[in-house]
């Protein structure tokens, strides 16, 4: 174990109060065990697939991977077996359109973005605008029969924006507006002042689980000092204050949730940790990335960052439903995707903003932190393909919930009514 | 000049034996490199490179990140491998955390500039393709 707890002056003496009401309660959630159907059947998958992945609204994109007029980039969704171009138009606004070809359904695109006035399909040389899809030129137009250009633009999927974060939804009219899905959560979560936007690190893993599993992986820290005693729990956890990392809080906001995680900012790295003591940036504050005090301050006043304003506090995980997390930390932000391909399939992806390469001792510090990171998850994903394996087994009919694992109970509560619910407004309530 | 018995500057030449194995291209690589090696190996490794590393730091803070001449880019990518090696000691007192397999399903599709490395359309999430 690496970590030694640094005690301030303020905090000298004083015990780290632990929150003992019970999230589970105040978010009106039953108690009893839940059961595992959602993540071991395929029927269930298949009713996944049509009502929550085509009616949600899922996530796309940030605003960075458009900079400019004519920017695009494609996006795939294994699940609604769909390619979409997301794209920016000289107005600004952000639209979508599945990425098939009017003529005979080719896929248009097939570079991961560009910036580009048109859209060229390589099989026959049909060429559509970038920004709206129309359809620009045919190659002999003269030779084909009643031709309507007009009807035969690539076909549109609704796309909105919430705070830089873009959004599709797979409906042809879409029941509910982007807002209206984002709720509660949409309002509480304005506003927040996001920064070190310029670069990204990028985990990735395609195993063989429920996608399901990995989001409830990072929606509970009960598991931290058990499954990353080395990678995390010194950070995440205290030997004597909190043992089992239990959070400071964890609420609905509709259907979405969020919890914030314990960890103690005092932390440094333990002596014999010469490494991380070397390349850690002393100064900066936070547990597992640190950033400019300036930045953290701004964070942690917006009253939806760590709600109880706990001192004790690491990082908000918020889920937004179904499979999208955006994840608050004084280091930085992060997000999640988790996408299902199979009953028993997942391709997630991490992707954990960074500032620019400042200097030598600086990119020494990322890549450690890259390290890190690609660690905690790979203890993870390596244990969510034994949970699956284990849930198949047929052992088991259902799992039992703690408190601290409230989040993943009020996922398999909101994700019941959408599968059962034959309207999105009825699946809302 | 005189013929170079060592592919680093001067003053690193006890790293010579680590270079053909720790010197890799992208995050990724370094990953797997220390997941595949022996703890005996990745502690001979990090004792070495820990104790250079300060006088390397200096050494390589006055050349642009990107732009090194390339005996300084090996003592670099050194460095960026050391981070890898002190995963193992520091953290697992293993070449990789308990339980979990190798190859393994994670992987660092982007690390940070320079030499991370990154795979086509891993930005937006595309990377699968
Ligand atoms: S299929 Fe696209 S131009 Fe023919
Ligand atoms: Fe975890």
């Amino acid at each position: 174990m690496s970590a030694v707890l640094q005690e301030s002056p303020a905090q000298a003496g004083k015990k780290h109060e632990i929150d003992e009401n019970s999230f589970t309660l105040a978010a009106g959630l039953g108690t009893g065990p839940v059961p595992i159907e959602p993540y071991a059947s395929p029927a269930y998958f298949e009713k996944e697939r049509e009502r929550v992945f085509r009616r949600a609204w899922l996530y796309a994109g940030r605003m960075e991977q458009l900079p400019e007029a004519n920017s695009f980039f494609v996006k795939d969704y294994e699940i609604n077996k769909a390619s979409l171009v997301i794209s920016r138009g000289k107005d600004g606004r952000v639209r979508a359109f599945h990425n098939v070809c009017s003529h005979r359904g080719n896929l248009v695109v097939n570079q991961s973005c560009g910036v580009a006035e048109r859209l060229t399909c390589r099989y026959h040389n049909w060429a559509y605008r970038t920004e709206t899809g129309e359809l620009m030129g045919v190659p002999d137009l003269k030779h084909f029969f009643d031709f309507d250009k007009k009807s035969c633009g690539l076909t549109p999927v609704a796309c909105d924006v919430w705070e830089g974060f873009i959004f599709v939804n797979f409906q042809k009219k879409p029941e509910v507006s982007l807002l209206e899905f984002l709720g509660p959560f949409g309002k509480t979560y304005a506003g927040i002042p996001f920064f070190n936007l310029d670069e990204t690190i990028v985990i990735q893993a395609d195993f063989k689980a429920n996608w399901k599993l990995i989001a409830d992986a990072f929606a509970e820290p009960y598991h931290v000092p058990a499954l990353h005693p080395a990678t995390l729990a010194p950070g995440f956890a205290h030997p004597e204050e909190n043992r089992y990392a239990r959070p400071l809080s964890a609420r609905a906001h509709g259907i979405h949730r969020h919890f914030s995680a314990y960890g103690n900012p005092q932390y440094v790295p333990s002596e014999t940790s010469k490494v991380e003591r070397l390349v850690y940036v002393q100064e900066t504050g936070g547990v597992l990335g640190g950033d400019s005090a300036e930045n953290a301050r701004a964070l942690t006043a917006h009253p939806a960052i760590n709600p109880t304003k706990n001192p004790n506090w690491s990082a908000d995980v918020t889920w937004i439903f179904p499979n999208f997390n955006i994840d608050y930390s004084t280091g930085g932000f992060w997000t999640h995707e988790f996408w299902p391909v199979e009953y028993n399939r997942t391709r997630w992806t991490l992707k954990i903003f960074i500032p620019k390469t400042m200097n030598l001792r600086h990119r020494l510090q990322l890549e450690h932190y890259a390290c890190r990171w690609s660690e905690v998850v790979l203890e993870d994903v390596t244990n969510c393909e034994r949970i699956q394996r284990g849930m198949e087994s047929g052992a088991k009919t259902h799992m039992i919930l703690q408190d601290a694992e409230m989040l993943i109970r009020h996922n398999l509560h909101v994700l019941d009514k959408w599968v059962n619910a034959d309207t999105v407004a009825e699946a809302l309530q | 000049m005189s013929h170079r018995e060592t592919s680093l500057p001067r003053g690193f030449e006890s790293l010579e034996p680590f270079v053909d194995y720790w010197v890799r291209e992208s995050n990724d690589e370094r990953r797997a490199a220390r997941s595949t090696a022996q703890m005996e190996d990745i502690r001979e490794f990090y004792d070495v490179v820990v104790a250079l590393a300060p006088d390397a730091i200096t050494y390589l803070e006055k050349f642009p990140l990107d732009a090194m001449p390339d005996d300084a880019t090996r003592l670099f990518k050194l460095l960026l491998a050391m981070n890898h090696a002190a995963i193992a000691v520091e953290m697992h007192g293993a070449p990789r955390a308990f339980d979990s397999p190798w190859p393994a399903p994670v992987r660092i599709a982007k690390g940070p500039w320079p030499y991370g490395g990154s795979i086509e359309g891993a930005e937006i999430g595309g990377g699968f393709r």
